[in-house]
């Protein structure tokens, strides 16, 4: 059952990603102030919320393989930053064309967006670290993700205390019934498809690591 | 108190090497006014009241600047005498070692700021509010560069063990210690305001540089050495970490 979680999510994701495009653009009626430009919303938001998830994912697997040197911490951390890099940079350009329809403005320096473009920097630094770093790289990289992870809530504060006008929390609350209905399958579509390609990748690396050991062994059978 | 002894020693021992030459209280502190040279150039021209929202940017990014170059120096001289091996081997506590780095990486920093925050505010008028609350400067300045020093020195450290790859450094750096800076930033602009609740920003500094300290000196032996044990297969194998570091 585990090895085929990954497939199963994958495949529940295909139909709900379908069915929320389907909604997002025939119909949920169109905000009233925003007009078509918040259609993003329903891809931005569930995005920015998932590479929130994959940042503490990384942060959490990096922490596990430097206590226990686990093979499975590490891969989980570097397929979790992958992911969170490619729904960080989803966002990132999400974000821009949403602002400037709402704005007039793609970017303000608002705390949430620098909060995530920084975290998004973390992650880069992180998955550079890992793939071009010197020997024991893993270990450092390992850390960075830790206080990467740690980062996002000073990071946030700090920039609210300089400046926000962002959109509050209380935005999401306060959808009307049919729009939440269309932001559901869209973050569970989104949620499950980046589950399923987290599974594959984690499984990836491990047999990776595994052959690569495999190899080892024949090369030295002593 | 071990870890402190032994952390005021090996800082005793990096002061009297750089007392031989002052190489990097030199270099630091010219790269300092180089910087400061490139910015009077760049922004002397704006109006004050620009200059009052640049210069908190201008302080941090040059302690930014100033202090990978310290880093970068500070564990290269290890690093061409392999002697962090030396060290990490030596019956020295490992935290001790953090503490001595980041206490010199400290100084120094410090010192440039000695000439930042003058030069800063004879450049520009607006940066008289530091003359007029130089305890408030000071204190800005330690708990600032004391942050980013906490964690400079756990990634310094890092790289300094592997073979080559230092300009890394600068990749994880900048990114990693943006939370510093920005509340850095803050405070500093507060401090030019004249803001009354500048006290309580210093406070959250502090709190903020003792959990970076805290983490870091928690992770700092793990990271260079390594810790816990493998972790085995379900066939009892010991496997290897997913990592390019050589199998025992």
């Amino acid at each position: 059952m585990r090895k085929i979680l990954p497939d199963l999510c994958l495949v529940a994701a295909m139909p709900l990603l379908v069915y929320s495009v389907h909604r997002v653009f025939l119909e949920t009626p169109n905000e009233r102030q925003m007009g078509t430009a918040f259609k993003i919303f329903f891809f931005h938001v569930p995005m920015g919320w998932i590479c929130m998830l994959m940042a503490v994912v990384c942060g959490i697997a990096a922490g596990v393989q430097l206590r226990r040197r686990s093979t499975m911490g590490a891969a989980v951390a570097l397929a979790a930053a992958e992911m969170g890099f490619v729904t960080g940079l989803g966002v990132l350009l999400t974000g821009p064309i949403w602002g400037n329809a709402t704005w007039g403005t793609p970017w303000t320096g608002d705390a949430r967006q620098v909060t995530t473009a920084l975290l998004w920097l973390v992650i880069v630094a992180y998955l550079l670290l890992r793939h071009y770093g010197p020997r024991s790289s893993d270990r450092l990289a390992a850390a960075l993700a830790i206080f990467g992870a740690v980062n996002v809530p000073i990071i946030y504060y700090a920039v609210k205390l300089w400046k926000t006008m962002h959109p509050s929390t209380g935005v999401v609350a306060s959808l009307p019934s049919e729009m939440w209905a269309s932001f559901w399958p869209a973050l569970a579509g989104l949620l499950l498809c980046c589950l399923g390609l987290l599974g594959l990748r984690i499984r990836q690396l491990v047999l990776a690591e595994e052959l690569d050991a495999a190899w080892v062994q024949a090369q030295d059978p002593a | 108190m071990r870890v402190l002894r032994q952390a005021l020693l090996l800082l005793r021992s990096e002061l009297r090497q750089e007392l031989r030459d002052f190489e990097l209280l030199l270099t630091a502190s010219f790269f300092t006014v180089v910087l400061l040279a490139m910015f009077y150039l760049s922004f002397a021209s704006l109006q004050s009241k620009a200059h009052l929202a640049a210069i908190p940017g201008l302080m941090w990014l040059t302690i930014a600047f100033v202090g990978v170059l310290t880093l970068t120096r500070v564990f290269d001289r290890e690093r061409e005498a392999d002697t962090l091996r030396a060290l990490l081997a030596a019956p020295v506590e490992r935290l001790a070692i953090y503490f001595a780095k980041a206490a010199m990486t400290l100084a120094v920093l410090m010192l440039c700021c000695m000439v930042l925050v003058p030069g800063l505010w004879l450049m520009f008028p607006a940066g008289a509010a530091f003359a007029e609350q130089p305890l408030a400067t000071a204190l800005l300045a330690l708990l600032g560069c004391g942050g980013y020093v906490a964690i400079g020195a756990l990634f310094a450290a890092g790289l300094a063990t592997g073979a080559g790859k230092n300009t890394l450094l600068f990749i994880i750096l900048y990114p990693l210690t943006t939370p510093v800076l920005m509340y850095a930033l803050v405070t500093t602009r507060a401090l030019l305001d004249h803001h009354p609740d500048l006290p309580a920003y210093l406070g959250q500094m502090a709190a903020l540089d003792l959990i970076l300290v805290s983490i870091a000196a928690l992770l700092f032996e793990t990271v260079l050495v390594g810790g816990g044990p493998r972790s085995t297969s379900p066939k009892g194998q010991v496997r290897r970490t997913l990592s390019r570091e050589p199998s025992a």
